[in-house]
């Protein structure tokens, strides 16, 4: 059956989707680095170049830079495959953070025509070595924990990930207080830790 | 090192979803490299990140987009330069190495106060260094727009209380304040600013010209 994809719609959310975006992705990561796995690639790239696509479109990136971005991060996936360390993160977490700081990279080079080296921990998508947390197996649980918070947090939270607007903003797009935003964000947080198995 | 004054949710909500500036993301990495309790957080949060990315509805790519960035992986890349994070100036806390780099370029301001500006160009804002010697301190100001700060070694304390290395303060124009070095030794800071500071009195009037930040 052929699967077709909206842009409104959910529709991908199945079971088996979220079973392969939190379990086997990481497996697949591993493949590439151990054996540079080209079908595995291929299965990665299909889960994740569109969504890293949509994420970048959602932030404003023009359709041919958000494509071009989002083969570059397909690309890094592929280069530094080697780095990724699953008793750690998440295969989702870690594509999220190098689509994400290739988009902070960008766009600092187009304010600033010689880039420099950036030092801070933004363009390194490794972990901590001492980061106490395993988020590995997690990736499913925190994607329904995320689905199951209370609506106005979830608000807030996609609209900090996908709006690209400072906080204040997203406080008056939604006519709402400052301090609310930031108590919603809060209390999201605490949420999903406490999900993620109780963190003080 | 016990760390008492921490980022808001917030915050490391907004840096891990890529949204801080280089200024005050350069202020929240020195500190998170002190702080292994938000680093967690910022886990989280980066977590938080990789499950929306995999919950959103695919954009359709380009027809030959997989072949391409395969035939990209055939291409040998030279090696990847290591990047130097964090370094260690002395007594101070790891910073990032252009923190450290830029203390060389120290101007004294007023008699126990130097500033150094650490270049970070495309923000709107200033990051800079701020060193104040034991006893002294900095007039009564507010602020406009956020400012962030991370102490890099000493310590100072206002009316709100006492900070140490490795604390992260974020003030806004809701805080008026006259931070005093209370230690025994320098205090060393690293601050973000959007905007220049706004002195209360006359004596921070007459000196701010000067000072610059």
């Amino acid at each position: 059956m052929v699967k077709t994809y909206d842009w409104a719609g959910k529709n991908d959310n199945d079971a088996a989707t979220r079973k392969l975006a939190s379990a086997s992705m990481s497996d697949l990561i591993v493949a590439v680095a151990t054996r540079a796995d080209r079908q595995a690639f291929a299965t990665l790239f299909e889960f994740f170049a569109p969504r890293v696509k949509s994420y970048l479109l959602r932030l404003g990136a023009a359709p041919e830079i958000a494509e071009e971005l989002a083969q570059e991060a397909l690309l890094t996936v592929w280069r530094k495959s080697a780095q990724f360390d699953p008793t750690r993160a998440a295969a989702s977490t870690w594509v999220f953070t190098i689509a994400r700081n290739l988009r902070i990279d960008t766009i600092r080079k187009q304010r600033r025509p010689t880039p420099i080296q950036d030092p801070t921990s933004l363009t390194d998508p490794q972990p901590h070595p001492d980061a106490a947390l395993s988020l590995n197996q997690d990736a499913e649980l925190l994607a329904l924990a995320v689905t199951q918070l209370p609506a106005d947090q979830a608000e807030v939270i996609r609209l900090a990930f996908y709006s690209d607007k400072p906080h204040s903003e997203i406080a008056a797009q939604l006519g709402l207080p400052l301090g609310t935003v930031k108590s919603r964000l809060r209390l999201a947080m605490l949420r999903l830790r406490v999900r993620l198995g109780g963190l003080q | 090192m016990t760390i008492q004054h921490h980022p808001s949710h917030a915050i490391l909500i907004q840096h891990a979803a890529g949204g801080l500036d280089s200024g005050p993301a350069l202020v929240l990495a020195t500190h998170l490299a002190a702080c292994p309790t938000c680093r967690e957080a910022l886990a989280v949060a980066e977590s938080l990140g990789g499950a929306l990315l995999a919950d959103l509805p695919p954009a359709r790519m380009n027809e030959h987009a997989l072949a391409k960035v395969l035939a990209r992986t055939e291409r040998p890349i030279g090696p990847i330069p290591a990047r130097s994070l964090v370094q260690r100036r002395h007594d101070w806390i790891e910073t990032p190495s252009e923190v450290v780099e830029a203390a060389s370029r120290r101007r004294w301001v007023a008699p126990g106060v130097w500033t150094a500006h650490v270049g970070r160009k495309p923000d709107k804002g200033k990051t800079y260094l701020l060193r104040v010697a034991a006893g002294m301190g900095v007039p009564t100001h507010t602020h406009r727009g956020s400012e962030f700060l991370c102490v890099l070694k000493g310590d100072f304390s206002d009316a709100a209380g006492v900070y140490r290395a490795g604390d992260f303060i974020e003030s806004d124009e809701d805080i008026e304040h006259r931070p005093m070095n209370s230690g025994s030794c320098e205090c060393v800071c690293l601050v973000y600013t959007d905007n220049a500071l706004v002195p209360r009195d006359w004596i921070g009037r007459l000196f701010q010209p000067f000072v610059g930040i």
